[in-house]
């Protein structure tokens, strides 16, 4: 990608510049991060007592102690941690894109409407949506059944998080309409432009998609709390709150360790992902 | 509410081609086709509990008892909440307050990080990763932990501030700063608008540079007259988006707080009061009335948004004015 | 809505509205119905028990070994095990029973047993004490009232507490400083800490405005109490003594700053002053003690809270309820009635909720005890327990968390010098009223 922008500014100053400040923002936004790891492998005193970056005691054992507290090791809410969260991105993806051509690109009757609706689906605070939830689920038969994930996978697949919807609506309307209209007049149906114009487009919305759904699934904790009832069903952020009951015992410091531990994943997924946006779509998708 | 400018069909299309009607219908029917799913989900799961929460909010309902034993109390919920919850009224200035000052913020933060790193240079991609760390955090009782030890009597800020002879505050646990402490924290996982502005940066074509730099223009003027309009729709959904989480800001007011909104309800912000309404008061009915309402003054600021966006969001679809 | 709260006579309104409810409802209340049915004895002689309760590891694996000890015992029930640390657990609870579906045995305290009960919730338990299949005749009598909500016995205390005042030990012999007694006057203790605090260099104990416990205990002192069955027990009078009480320990430097005091006003163990090294005595409850000790390497002490200890009184520190539409009673009567009195049960599950409530079993609980800070947990309660006065307090109504909450605000109004002691107990005394619905 060759930006105008770079060329403006003197020769080699502007990087070295740019990279330096870069790295003071990176500096300071990361400093709690790595008091994180600091504090995950401080003893239990030390934790409640030492607010410092550097442990006195060092105490990596943290970590062995997290991962296998319980009954069922840390891995396997990991594990389902990423099925759920995989399995929302995939629903998400699929299912808000479907709603966001119809709503971004066609015309049909009411289609204001519904996307004032969808709009407006966003603004209820989910707090007053978890018991009527609750009950329409398990009168569904959902909850408590032999697969305990389906209260959390069905939503996504039905374009319910409206947000997503939103995302790529707004998106699509960066997609020059000559593009359709140049794809009418070769006769393709809304359904060819769909395949052969618009899916390809969509690739920054989509990957933003996907980051956004896999990291907010994997950090929920309301619903997964309410809907799974068997430790060994337990997602990761269920279980990062086994180790702290403020009433008795709390395990700060395999809680710190496991909590460190689980972000390496949605990291990785973001790298990976993060990627995709870098390539872009810009220099061979717009000429179509 | 309504989307105004999306609503409105174009005025006719300058060549009267054949079949016109046909495709009409037909695009009518492929509109219905494409949503079904999300209409499905609407009629099949969405709606039902948002209408049941409006007819909570017109009982007396706790939790603990069936629905159908919510006894009918009128606009009762409604009235009290205007005229006899102070707690309201102060819930309602903490929102407010967070909002005006955290979403602008958050913006600037996430546009000025996604322009630094809009760049082919080594480690880029690191970097994109590392500004993102904070924002994967989410809300979760570690996360509470390192911020009162940042922020408190004795935290790093506090230290870092000492370096410079400035004897610090206790921000947390002060109810003029803790606010301050919260707005700082959602600033500080500005992670989600970056990644968009990202991706809306991928889609300006370079083409739009190249023929300024032939031209001769200036960096400023680029980014002034090319980077912002063609953003521009971006811009404006991260705006709305923001607006939104900002007003309905709740995890970070819960976990600072303990759940309670303290010190003195300096971070009771209007969506933790109502869970704390609604959750550990019981008192549903209540708090779905509060929710009806964030939900209509919300709504109302949303159509502000949208039809001011009229002026400034530039769309390459072309499809208003 | 709008045509159905205008239009029409008011009979027609409120028949509109039925159907309106009907309407929203109904499909829900079908199918809720449809999954429940069958009771106990159909199920073929298999029974599942659902069970859930918030705490640590450590609590899961004993509750685990005693329900498993029920099963060998009685090879027909199995148990659907559900465990938390307690954030969200009355979340979760609540939305459960909102659905129907509560579990058949939950764990629950003095903060919402009121509200479980008074909503019918819970399992009216007196028949089972009257016909022998729930024994709680070795119960201490106020730790068995404390469990009556409306004449109605709506959990089974799994543990005793009271309250309990911790102290630094190492820090006040370090100082060489004397250490407090139970029995000293509110005016001897806050001298007292006032000394440490000028000595030790830290502040000598944790303001208590905001811990309800404590105020609770002062105002029995005072022959009033927190509450008169649905009503407060106090009044301005009494808020303004107790808030200029601790203002005047402020002035005294008894305490810490007022943001300290925030910290502290958290209910977790971890975060009270004693544990971070910030005060020397913490506010607590007698069973927090050896839990507090494993997050500080100071020895601690413990003891009555200051004046007339006779007042204080055996609390639940928690229940199990059973919940009134469960379709086994019997059998989860019988598991709670194991898990209270069976002295194999017990002795697993030890003194991880509080004492035990039986008291035959705690004597033989309290020999085999091993850890110091137990013992003396145990020591200090014996010795309350056998001074505890006649007239325990009632569990408290309906809005008791609210009361709670509303304390804390309030106080810490006063600590930061936003109020005076007259303008917050006057807030106080109106924001109680209004959480418990008094008049």
């Amino acid at each position: 990608m060759s930006s105008a922008a770079d060329r403006a500014a003197p020769p080699n100053r502007g990087p070295l510049v740019r990279f330096l400040v870069l790295l003071v923002i990176v500096a300071v936004v990361l400093y709690p991060l790595i008091w994180m790891i600091g504090t995950s492998v401080k003893s239990p005193q030390e934790i409640v007592s030492n607010i410092g970056l550097i442990p006195e005691k060092f105490t990596p054992g943290n970590f062995a102690e997290g991962w296998t507290k319980f009954d069922v090791s840390f891995g396997r809410f990991f594990l389902n941690s990423a099925l759920v969260s995989l399995l929302t991105v995939l629903g998400n993806t699929i299912s808000c894109l479907l709603a966001a051509y119809a709503l971004g690109r066609l015309r049909f009757r009411l289609r204001g409407v519904w996307f004032a609706v969808m709009i407006g689906t966003l603004l209820l605070p989910g707090h007053v949506l978890i018991i009527p939830q609750y009950i329409l689920f398990r009168t569904l038969g959902w909850v408590g059944g032999d697969w305990p994930y389906l209260p959390l996978l069905v939503p996504a697949f039905l374009a319910t998080e409206a947000f997503f919807v939103f995302l790529i609506v707004q998106f699509m309307r960066g997609i020059p309409r000559e593009l359709d209209e140049a794809a009418v007049i070769d006769g393709a149906s809304p359904y060819g432009i769909f395949r052969h114009v618009i899916l390809p487009l969509s690739r920054p919305a989509l990957v933003t998609t996907a980051i956004f759904s896999f990291i907010w699934t994997w950090n929920d904790f309301f619903r997964q709390l309410v809907f799974l009832s068997e430790l060994k069903d337990y997602t990761a952020p269920v279980a990062l709150t086994l180790f702290i009951d403020s009433t008795s015992e709390s395990a700060v410091g395999p809680m710190f360790a496991m909590s460190l531990l689980s972000l390496i994943p949605v990291f990785l997924f973001f790298v990976a992902f993060q990627r995709l946006l870098v390539e872009g779509i810009n220099t061979s998708g717009l000429k179509g | 509410m309504t989307a105004s400018t999306l609503t409105r069909d174009p005025a006719a299309p300058a060549a009267h081609r054949p079949g016109r009607r046909v495709r009409r219908r037909r695009e009518n029917l492929a509109g219905y086709v494409f949503l079904s799913p999300w209409l499905l989900g609407l009629l099949g799961i969405t709606a039902v509990p948002m209408l049941i929460s409006l007819y909570l909010s017109f009982t007396d309902y706790s939790p603990l008892i069936s629905l159908s034993d919510a006894s009918w109390v009128g606009f009762d919920n409604y009235r009290r909440m205007f005229t006899a919850d102070q707690s309201y009224w102060h819930a309602v200035t903490v929102t407010i307050t967070f909002a005006l000052v955290a979403v602008p913020l958050k913006l600037a933060a996430a546009l000025g990080v996604a322009l630094l790193l809009n760049r082919t240079m080594r480690g880029i991609s690191v970097f994109r990763g590392l500004f993102y760390l904070p924002s994967l955090l989410g809300g979760s009782v570690a996360l509470a932990i390192v911020w009162v030890s940042m922020f408190n009597r004795e935290g790093a800020f506090n230290s870092f501030l000492a370096l410079f002879g400035i004897e610090g505050l206790p921000w947390v646990n002060d109810p003029d700063w803790a606010l301050y402490t919260l707005i700082l924290l959602a600033v500080w996982q500005f992670g989600a608008p970056m990644v968009i502005f990202l991706a809306g940066l991928k889609q300006v074509p370079v083409e739009l540079y190249e023929a300024a730099s032939v031209d001769g223009a200036s960096a400023w003027r680029k980014f002034a007259h090319i980077t912002l309009p063609m953003l521009s729709p971006v811009i404006f959904f991260n705006l709305v988006l923001e607006t939104i989480n900002g007003f309905q800001g709740f995890t970070s007011a819960f976990v600072l707080s303990n759940g309670t909104g303290g010190p003195v309800d300096s971070t009771l912000m209007y969506t933790l009061n109502l869970y704390i309404k609604g959750f550990v008061e019981l008192d549903m009915g209540y708090a779905s009335a509060m929710a009806w309402v964030f939900l209509l003054v919300i709504g109302a600021i949303t159509v502000l948004l949208f039809s001011t966006g009229r002026f400034w969001v530039h769309y390459s679809d072309n499809e208003e004015r | 809505m709008e045509p159905i709260t205008r239009g029409g006579t008011p009979a027609q309104r409120t028949t509109r509205r039925r159907l309106l409810a009907a309407a929203l409802t109904v499909p829900l209340l079908l199918g809720a119905a449809a999954c429940g049915g069958d009771d106990d004895a159909s199920s073929g002689g298999k029974t599942e028990l659902s069970i859930f309760w918030w705490g640590a590891e450590k609590r899961a694996e004993l509750t685990d070994q005693a329900l498993a000890l029920y099963t060998q015992k009685h090879p027909d029930v199995t148990f659907k095990k559900t465990w938390q640390g307690n954030q969200g657990y009355f979340d979760k609870l609540a939305t459960l029973t909102a659905g129907g579906n509560a579990p058949d045995i939950f764990q629950i305290d003095d903060n919402y047993i009121s509200e479980y009960a008074g909503r019918g919730v819970t399992l009216d338990l007196t028949p089972y004490t009257q016909d022998g299949k729930l024994d709680v005749s070795k119960f201490p009598e106020s730790l068995r009232k404390y469990g009556e909500v409306d004449g109605k016995l709506a959990g089974v205390a799994m543990g005793e507490n009271t309250q309990g005042l911790v102290y630094n030990k190492t820090l006040l012999e370090k100082f060489k400083l004397p250490e407090p007694k139970t029995g000293m006057s509110w005016e001897e203790f806050i001298n007292w800490a006032a000394d440490v605090s000028k000595k030790a260099k830290l502040p000598g104990t944790q303001d208590a405005s905001a811990v309800y416990q404590a105020l609770w205990v002062f105002l029995r002192q005072n022959g009033k109490d927190l509450y008169a069955g649905k009503q407060l027990g106090f009044d301005e009078a009494d808020m303004t003594k107790w808030f200029t009480l601790w203002k005047d320990a402020r002035a005294k430097g008894a305490t810490p700053t007022p943001d300290v005091i925030h910290e502290g006003n958290a209910s977790d163990v971890s975060k009270q002053l004693i544990v971070t090294g910030k005060a020397g005595t913490s506010w607590v409850w007698t069973n927090q003690m050896p839990e507090l000790k494993k997050n500080t390497e100071d020895e601690l002490g413990l003891m009555a809270y200051p004046g007339d200890s006779k007042v204080q009184w055996a609390r639940a520190s928690l229940y199990f309820s059973a919940f009134r539409g469960s379709k086994h009673k019997d059998t989860a009567v019988d598991v709670i009635n194991f898990l209270a009195n069976d002295p194999e049960a017990a002795k697993i599950l030890g003194t991880d909720r509080g004492l035990p409530p039986n008291t035959d079993i705690r004597k033989q609980i309290a020999a085999t005890v091993t850890d110091p800070n137990m013992k003396q947990t145990i020591a200090v309660q014996d010795e309350l327990g056998k001074q505890f006065g006649p007239n325990p307090p009632t569990v408290p109504p309906q809005g008791h968390s609210k009361v709670r909450s509303e304390l804390v605000r309030v106080a810490e109004e006063v600590v930061y010098g936003r109020q005076t002691p007259e303008q917050a107990a006057a807030a106080y005394v109106a924001a109680a009223k209004a959480a418990i619905g008094a008049s």
